[in-house]
């Protein structure tokens, strides 16, 4: 049955596909976005956070390496409430190869990045945790940028153009007449309601899923996912991001966020993208090259671990993995497979995801005869909120939590929280103290359209992803918002299984890391919800 | 310089319970304490067994007990030293004024904070679950501006557990807290103790009492003992029933005043803020142990030792690395199944238990840390609570039991 239809469906709800859609959009195309799951599952949440400056790329990919500083340049200008403008540092230590740097310096000079070397003494005076086995230091313009938020204010600010969303919503069918895509047939995973979606041109922006979706119009596109470990530490050990200068490795970056650092990632070539296991060879490898520059690294304390698969496009007969290029590439099946009516993004990115959209839009708009520029680069992602609003809001919450929730709540419906903070006192209580997340907030993010799930709120929020990883506010955000989610996920149908999944999602990346002071929290989390609140139920 | 016949080390239950045993034998007795143990975390109630190996309920711990794995310590400890310390502590709490309702032979059920039932052995009068069975109607008390317990969720789950032939009525009092941060079960149980507070609750609660009701409320009900509980219940003339909390609990306080109080009477030698960093070893004899703030340490010297430092989550036992398990004071030897397979289940709320929960020192029957051959390590170091190895306490229900009776027999040797 054909319920809904739109010019462009994009399929893939990550900073590819959401950088598409608010392109298009901006452009006067109507186009629709179906991701089967929540926003941001995937790789773009599951990664460093890291705004490349691209240094990273300065010697063996100087395109690459001058589209990153290009686009790094143009987020910290669009994306202020996404983007932590940091600035990051390349650091040899005794026993990386030497000769590594003059061809690094050269090669960022070359692509355009700026780089300035510091003596010893000053690289620590900044970054006291620094190795002593410090060699040599340079300071260049990277940044740290948070997935989640990046990707729905894309999306927030697509939706102010027309452009339309529907999470939990997977592609399970193409339906093809006469060589041309015709429609796509799509099942609701909250409903499991099945239906069809009409439109002119279908977009394959699955990401690591991309070979999947183009199987499914009979189509070979190869795509090697391949995973990335990443570990999360409870606090900032640097205040700049800070990679390994040497030739690109495993372990190599950290990126502080908020009140957290991540450390990644490894490289490994899997056959499902979904498979985002962990294990303790992998934390141990990342956490011994890790060791190489910030000795004392064991000493933290190990939040979670996690992974996510790049969607690394491999040209017939190259390789994959490490050596893989992380440039993209845009697929016309219609030229390519004379398929009409579906084109393939596949590869890249998260730091140039706009300029990804850009050409790839650059291709799409003048098949539906649409001849506008792209504006992309030129809008904020969204408008920031007035410092009226934030003093009103100073008023009810901690000044601390203030312009976390403003880039959090955006433009619309931080004024709403704001307002009812004021008027119902109750709703002042902090839900989640690591992240300063209100009743109030929760409540308004719980009662939109895609949330299903406590787990769903919690990527909106932040709720649960701090420091005491959901020990405090599981309890409290299922028994508040739970109730207020219109449709509710399979197995997330009461605040008692929501809590638990809520707190299993947690579990799953704190089992690979469960030593040191990991173990301390495990045994609090278990004292709490298994002997106190005993939430398998009594009298079994 | 002091010396002590027993030293004990830690102020949990364990350590308490450990530090009145051997007073009660007539030993000098000194208690080094740091932190306030897991009082605050564990809601004061004494669970024994309250789930088997398969994950089944225990109808009666003593029986269940009594058939245990080898590794277990209830095994080492024996039913004899375990009933022997449920009889010791509920004659201090009943001479403290503070009794504690329930025997070996049956699970009392109490209520938890998100409205599940839970089994426990021993609990507080004002923690009498099971009045709710025969009840046609709970009455849910929520505290308006209460952190931690949303009464709603309470509903919804001990409907759930209690079935819906039974009335589930929620009133919510209001105790017209004017400052600014939130408020904790700790903050209304102060103002219930205050003559106003008591009042003005009871007048909002008073109308949905009466026969054949059961009043639902957070830990709230006072933090001295069960004062407040006497005076509410005789008041509204049906019982009154406290749910499991969120830490801060106000039953782990009231239950550690209580003990400590009884530690007082009995001449007990307690040394605030002194964690045990360091153990003086003479051949096979622990002859002192020194402790301290963050300057100096100081030694206290003993003739017997008591390590009651609990686990992970307490610090008695750390894993900086992997497969590296330490017990801090003495390095009694660590019992610990490292194994990637094995170490952690997948699922949080499993149904079988977690290895690395089960990690602790090795002991033998005397409660004595043992090497790999079975032989005592320190002849006078005997250990008490969750620095024992071979048992998952919050799968079971198991963890202040264990602590008990641990306690009493190592204070017994």
């Amino acid at each position: 049955m054909v319920k809904d239809k739109a010019t462009v469906v994009v399929v893939g709800g990550g900073a590819t596909g959401v950088g598409i859609l608010r392109d298009l959009s901006m452009r006067g195309i109507d186009a629709l976005l179906i991701e089967k799951l929540d926003m941001v599952n995937g790789a773009s949440s599951r990664y460093h956070g890291l705004l490349h400056s691209g240094a990273r790329y300065a010697v063996r990919d100087q395109e690459a390496a001058k589209e990153c500083i290009e686009e790094n340049t143009i987020l910290r200008r669009i994306g202020k409430s996404c983007v932590e403008a940091i600035s990051g540092m390349f650091v040899q230590v005794e026993g990386d190869d030497p000769d590594f740097v003059d061809p690094w310096v050269k090669g960022c000079a070359e692509s355009g990045i700026k780089t300035r070397e510091l003596s010893k003494e000053e690289a620590w005076s900044l970054e006291p945790n620094l190795s002593r086995k410090l060699v040599r230091a340079f300071e260049v313009p990277d940044g740290a940028i948070d997935g989640f938020r990046m990707s729905w204010q894309n999306v927030q600010s697509a939706a102010r153009y027309g452009g339309r969303y529907k999470t939990y919503t997977e592609l399970i069918k193409i339906n093809v007449e006469s060589g041309a895509v015709k429609s796509i047939t799509v099942r609701d995973n909250v409903t499991k309601e099945e239906y069809d979606i009409e439109c002119e041109i279908l977009v394959n922006a699955a990401g690591p899923w991309a070979g999947k979706v183009a199987q499914m119009a009979g189509l070979d596109c190869s795509v090697s996912p391949s995973k990335g470990t990443l570990i999360a530490f409870n606090q900032r050990i640097s205040n700049r991001v800070v990679n390994r200068l040497r030739k690109p490795s495993n372990g190599d970056i950290f990126v502080p966020h908020g009140s957290i650092t991540i450390l990644g990632t490894s490289s490994i070539t899997i056959p499902d993208p979904e498979d985002t296991s962990t294990s303790w060879d992998e934390v141990e490898e990342l956490m011994k090259t890790g060791e190489g520059v910030f000795e004392h690294l064991r000493d933290y304390r190990i939040l979670r671990v996690f992974a996510g698969s790049r969607p690394l496009y491999v040209p017939k007969g190259a390789d994959g993995g490490r050596n893989a290029s992380r440039g993209f590439v845009t697929l016309d099946h219609e030229k390519e497979d004379g398929l009409k009516g579906m084109m393939t993004i596949c590869g890249g990115k998260f730091t140039t995801y706009r300029l990804m959209a850009e050409k790839f839009c650059d291709v799409l708009a003048p098949k539906l005869g649409n001849t506008a520029k792209c504006r992309t680069a030129e809008e904020d992602l969204v408008p920031a909120v007035s410092e009226a609003d934030k003093k009103a809001a100073r008023q009810y919450f901690p000044s601390y939590g203030v312009n976390l929730a403003a880039t959090r709540l955006g433009t619309e419906k931080f004024p709403e929280v704001v307002k009812t903070l004021k008027e119902n006192p109750e709703t002042r209580e902090v839900l989640c103290e690591c992240e300063n997340v209100t009743m109030a907030e929760v409540m308004r993010i719980a009662q939109e359209p895609t949330s299903h799930s406590v787990a769903d709120v919690r990527r909106r929020t932040r709720l649960g992803m701090g420091t005491c990883q959901g020990n405090y506010c599981a309890i409290r955000s299922a028994a508040i918002a739970n109730k207020l989610f219109k449709n509710k996920l399979e197995g997330c149908g009461d605040s008692l299984s929501d809590m638990k999944n809520f707190l299993q999602a947690r579990w799953k990346g704190i089992t690979p890391v469960m030593a040191g002071k990991t173990l301390r929290e495990a045994e609090m989390t278990r004292g709490m919800y298994e002997v106190l609140f005993n939430v398998n139920g009594g009298r079994r | 310089m002091s010396k002590s016949d027993v030293v004990v080390i830690g102020n949990g239950f364990a350590g308490l319970m450990s530090a009145l045993v051997s007073a009660d034998q007539g030993k000098k007795v000194t208690l080094l304490s740091y932190g306030a143990g897991t009082f605050p975390l564990n809601s004061g109630v004494i669970d024994v067994l309250g789930y088997d190996d398969s994950g089944k309920a225990v109808a009666n711990p003593a029986q269940a007990v009594s058939a245990v794995a080898d590794e277990h310590p209830y095994k080492k400890i024996g039913t004899q030293a375990l009933e022997e310390s449920v009889k010791f502590f509920q004659d201090v709490v009943a001479a403290e004024g503070f009794p504690y309702v329930g025997s070996l032979n049956e699970q009392q059920w109490l209520v938890t904070g998100v409205g599940t039932l839970k089994p426990s052995c021993l609990v507080p009068e004002s923690m009498q679950g099971s009045k709710c069975f025969e009840a046609s109607e709970i009455v849910l008390v929520g505290i308006k501006g209460l952190k931690d317990y949303y009464v709603d969720m309470v509903a919804e789950n001990l409907a759930k557990e209690l079935g819906n032939d039974k009335k589930y009525t929620v009133v919510t009092v209001d105790p017209h807290y004017q400052g600014a941060r939130d408020l904790t079960t700790k903050d209304v149980a102060s103002w219930m103790d205050t003559e106003a507070g008591y009042a003005d609750f009871v007048s909002q609660v008073k109308g949905n009492a009466g026969a054949g009701k059961v009043i639902l409320v957070p830990q709230i009900l006072g933090l001295k003992g069960n004062v407040v509980y006497k005076k509410i219940v005789a008041e509204l003339g049906c019982p009154v029933v406290e749910t499991t909390a969120m830490p801060p609990s106000v039953n782990g306080l009231r239950l550690r005043d209580v003990l400590l109080s009884a530690l007082k009477k009995k001449g007990i030698t307690v040394i605030e803020n002194a964690k045990a960093e360091e153990a003086v070893i003479e051949g096979s004899k622990a002859v002192a142990v020194k402790a301290g703030g963050e300057v100096r340490l100081q030694t206290y010297n003993a003739d017997k030792f008591i390590v009651a430092t609990g686990g992970f989550y307490s610090g008695g036992i750390t894993m900086r690395d992997f497969g590296e398990a330490k017990e801090v004071v003495f390095g009694l030897p660590v019992e610990c199944d490292c194994v990637e397979e094995r170490w952690v289940n997948k699922q949080l709320f499993s149904d079988k238990k977690q290895t690395f929960a089960k990690t602790g020192v090795r002991v033998d029957a005397t409660l004595r840390g043992v090497n790999e051959s079975g032989n005592v390590v320190l002849e006078n170091v005997y250990v008490a609570g969750r620095n024992l190895s071979g048992y998952d306490f919050c799968f079971e229900h198991s963890g202040n039991g264990v602590a008990l009776a641990s306690a009493y027999k190592a204070a017994k040797a």
